[in-house]
């Protein structure tokens, strides 16, 4: 069997889906309005809701900054408050990005080009996402017990050699699954790319 | 005849190349609607683009095919679409086994390809010369013929495997 023998199999199902699946176009210019909700829908389920959390926690260090009594903590509440926000803005700006189709007017290996870039500059503003993930572990744990007070479980003088250990050791092994993950996508794609330029 | 109905007219004519395209991108029937859906949405979006230098039937292609790259990864994100209006579209599935058999075999060996090869062998299959798949694709009609060459012997090699 070799490629041509497989147009007659292409026209038949052309012919078929033809005869079955019929469009009715009459409220087709109504799609635009669910076409953007259904983006938004995309968008909200996994990357709106953490960069929502990011926000808000942000807002919250911000509303008990007075708490940060000492200069060292004042310096970490600071930088916890622009980790949120640049965490959560490079999330949502890197996924908005892919999901803006190229140009209709594009050749389809222009197209090819710029989706392949699109997501290797997606995978690797995640893997600074992840980078960034473990500064912000640093300056969270260090503050939890000035914003939550003192208990038997932040007053402990063992928090912080156990959340750092066992943050660290978590946030490890999922960072370089992640990044595992990553890089075989840039990979991957990387050769596509050559493999078009060729 | 307005530009609606020009455009009616054309997706009508054209309604057998987009559920082909549709298919050969997408692994399940919801999947496959949905990207149907996508395609005609961004075809009436850019309709008012098309600017006559490349026949319709060309540009539609281009964009339908385009288009298709972009929903892979909503495919492999799992992520749950827009309910359609039922009036949207009136599908039902057809049965005709034997050829769905055959679709289903030629599926595994074009899934295989890479996209730019899959978006090549899309054309060939629609009997596209080799300088209209250029211009679609976006190469020259010798890289067409060189790359198609390479194609068929990818996909004899995988066919004697089995």
């Amino acid at each position: 069997m070799e490629l041509d023998d497989f147009k007659n199999t292409w026209h038949q199902m052309g012919n078929q889906a033809k005869e079955t699946q019929h469009i009715n176009l009459k409220l087709f210019d109504k799609m635009g309005k669910q076409k953007m909700y259904a983006i938004l829908k995309k968008i909200i389920l996994p990357e709106i809701l953490g960069s929502t959390i990011c926000i808000f926690s942000a807002i919250y260090i911000g509303i008990n900054f007075h708490k940060l009594d000492k200069l060292p903590y004042q310096i970490s509440g600071v930088l916890t408050i622009l980790l949120f926000i640049v965490l959560s803005g490079i999330s949502l700006m890197s996924i908005w990005q892919l999901y803006q189709p190229a140009d209709a007017g594009k050749s389809y290996a222009d197209a090819l080009k710029e989706f392949a870039i699109k997501k290797i500059r997606f995978c690797k503003l995640q893997k600074l996402n992840i980078t960034l993930s473990y500064l912000l572990f640093v300056t969270v744990i260090l503050l939890l017990p000035k914003l939550f007070g003192t208990n038997h479980i932040t007053g402990s003088k063992y928090f912080f050699i156990y959340t750092y250990t066992f943050g660290y050791s978590l946030l490890l092994v999922f960072s370089k699954w992640v990044f595992k993950s990553y890089n075989k996508t840039i990979r991957q794609t990387e050769d596509f790319l050559k493999e078009l330029a060729a | 005849m307005d530009k609606k109905e020009q455009f009616i007219a054309a997706i009508k004519y054209n309604e057998g190349i987009i559920y082909k395209i549709a298919a050969v991108y997408t692994n399940t029937m919801q999947d496959r609607d949905d990207l149907v859906q996508e395609i005609i949405y961004q075809l009436w979006k850019s309709f008012d683009s098309f600017n006559q230098q490349s026949s319709l039937g060309t540009w539609m292609y281009r964009v339908a095919m385009n288009v298709a790259i972009y929903h892979l990864k909503t495919t492999k994100r799992k992520i749950t679409t827009v309910p359609l209006d039922e009036q949207l579209l009136n599908l039902h599935d057809s049965d005709n086994s034997e050829t769905e058999e055959k679709w289903q075999t030629f599926k595994q060996h074009i899934d295989k390809l890479n996209l730019l090869d899959k978006g090549i062998v899309i054309l060939y299959l629609e009997n596209k010369s080799y300088e209209e798949i250029g211009q679609i694709i976006g190469i020259s009609t010798s890289n067409v013929g060189t790359k198609l060459m390479r194609i068929k012997e990818k996909l004899k090699q995988q066919i004697l495997k089995q």
